[in-house]
């Protein structure tokens, strides 16, 4: 019992890392209606300019993590206006393959400027192992998990609440109304992505932090996504509780099928989840409309 | 007519899409300050595009006004940014009962109001409220749920909200059951009247349209043929037997008559 409560706690955890993830395609896709499958190799790129800012250049992380936030969100700014600005209006299955283009080609650069060696990430947060009771919780993924419970809060509340929220609230319902409201579409999609950027670049810092940084840390982008495709892709608080749903029952998944599968069905299961999704439930849980098939 | 310089000056206003299919041909129309006019006219008629044309919103369909000038308080607006139109107080009412649907209707109201800075968010809620009580209780609702007349008093309702001299109304009464939509003009015109804010309406409904204008355009494939007051519009024959139904001597025409006398009746000529 023990056993499964904290095979559970970690899945939570971990699960919430997923939904941090799943935010930033969240908070891209309602402005742009994009879903960016490279978003994980954004992920990377804000691992590496952490890296560069507080290993290589030595500056403190109070300095460090700011920069490395604010170049990941400029990184998205600038793929929107090369990128994804000159395709709007093109059909979707254009934007999806240069989403996918764009995830080779970032890959790519990672490589170029950091080298393929794999190398110690700063530690941002705290690690260690906190004791509770029986339990034993990894302090790095809890305080993550808070800070994403607590963003997925604050950016609920900015997008009802607040002017510049409910301009992006606006775009995410449709581009022409918006328009017709004296609404930038343009400036909400640079904020969208400037925002999605910065998330993905926390990301990195919850999941790498005090570990091993390499190219395979891109790989959360592809989990992510079936978790942002079960909470609902318009939906800030469905990213955070689809991202504990698919971290639970990855976290089951490897403690009892695992050991009898040759350790084939955690990694299986977000992708066998997303599968369902889209048979039964295509907008997700909390999402807005059957979303368009590509 | 007065010799104040119109509020909103359309000037053989030219429309293409996508370069090749004209849609609006040399349209000319004048909307007073503080005036009601109505663009009335068929369906493809291209009423819409008239008004995207004004509000900035046609290149967002691949359309372009190619010849002509629209002025707006003094200022060329021809092919301007929606955004710029939107802030210089010319908003737009799209068909199509376009609310945004996820959020509440007092949302809604407050995200018609986001680009002002001198707002006094309590003070413009009871004034839309005023015009449209009905809101009052629904204002937690989510706007994707409210009836058609509800959604239509929320976007006029969402327009007030930025405080426009000059409001472009498509369509409000498409699809209202004819109470709705005869109580939704009478609060239209009690707006204009409040607030001295102009508003082109474009409708189908030209009866309910001409009840309360100043002034009336008929359109036709993207020209304008016929303009002038409210009194002169009901009283000429042509208007009287196309759009109300009605011959001089008062008994209703049939739909088919019409369509005949309108096939052999050439607009100008």
């Amino acid at each position: 019992m023990i056993e499964l409560a904290q095979t559970t706690i970690g899945g939570v955890l971990t699960g919430l890392v997923y939904g941090l993830v799943a935010l930033s395609f969240v908070v891209i896709y309602r402005a742009a209606r994009i879903v960016n499958v490279a978003q994980g190799q954004l992920v990377l790129v804000g691992a590496f300019l952490l890296w560069t800012a507080a290993s290589a250049l030595g500056l403190p992380l109070w300095l460090a993590v700011p920069a490395a936030l604010a170049g990941t969100g400029l990184l998205g700014v600038v793929l929107e206006r090369l990128v994804f600005r000159p395709l709007v209006g093109q059909s979707g299955f254009t934007i999806v393959l240069a989403t996918i283009a764009l995830l080779v080609l970032l890959q790519g650069l990672v490589q170029l400027l950091w080298g393929a060696e794999t190398r110690p990430f700063p530690a941002v947060l705290p690690s260690g192992s906190l004791h509770l009771g029986p339990f034993r919780l990894n302090r790095t993924l809890l305080l993550g998990g808070v800070l994403t419970v607590l963003l997925t809060e604050v950016l609920h509340w900015f997008f009802l609440h607040t002017r510049e929220g409910l301009r992006l609230a606006a775009v995410a319902e449709d581009h022409f109304t918006a328009l017709s409201m004296g609404i930038s579409v343009r400036r909400a999609t640079t904020i969208a992505w400037l925002l999605g950027g910065a998330l993905a670049c926390l990301a990195a810092m919850v999941l790498l932090s005090g570990r091993l940084l390499g190219a395979s840390a891109a790989g959360i982008g592809f989990v992510a996504l079936p978790v942002a495709l079960l909470g609902g892709l318009e939906s800030v608080r469905g990213a955070a509780l689809a991202g504990v749903i698919v971290g639970v029952g990855e976290a089951l998944a490897s403690a009892y099928l695992d050991p009898l599968t040759n350790g084939a069905m955690s990694p299986i299961f977000p992708f066998a989840l997303m599968v369902i999704v889209l048979l039964i439930r295509p907008q997700g849980l909390f999402g807005w409309r059957v979303i368009e098939r590509l | 007519m007065s010799a104040d310089p119109p509020l909103l000056e359309l000037r053989n206003v030219d429309v293409v899409f996508n370069g090749v299919i004209q849609v609006l041909r040399g349209a000319s129309l004048t909307v007073p300050a503080g005036a009601v006019v109505a663009l009335l006219g068929a369906n493809g008629a291209g009423k819409t595009t008239a008004l995207r044309a004004v509000s900035g919103l046609l290149a967002t369909e691949q359309g372009r006004v190619t010849a002509g000038h629209i002025g707006y308080a003094g200022a060329d607006i021809t092919n301007a940014d929606p955004c710029a139109i939107v802030a210089r107080g010319l908003v737009q009412v799209l068909d199509g009962r376009r609310v945004l649907a996820h959020l509440s209707v007092a949302q809604n109201l407050r995200a018609g109001a986001h680009f002002r800075r001198d707002f006094d968010e309590p003070a413009e809620l009871a004034r839309v409220l005023g015009y449209f009580p009905a809101l009052e209780r629904l204002m937690r609702r989510t706007a994707g749920y409210l009836s058609g007349g509800e959604m239509q008093m929320l976007l006029v309702g969402r327009a007030l909200m930025a405080r426009p001299r000059l409001m472009l109304l498509d369509e409000p009464s498409m699809g209202l059951a004819p109470r709705i939509a005869q109580e939704l003009f009478a609060t239209i015109r009690r707006i204009n009247r409040a607030e001295g804010m102009a508003i082109l309406l474009v409708e189908q409904n030209a009866a309910a349209a001409l009840e309360i204008c100043d002034h009336g355009y008929v359109m036709e494939t993207g020209r304008v043929v016929l303009h002038g007051d409210r009194a002169a519009l009901l009283a000429n024959e042509d208007m009287r037997a196309f759009y109300l139904g009605l011959s001089l001597t008062q008994a209703r025409r049939s739909y088919r008559e019409v369509k005949h006398y309108k096939r052999r009746k050439r607009w100008l000529g």
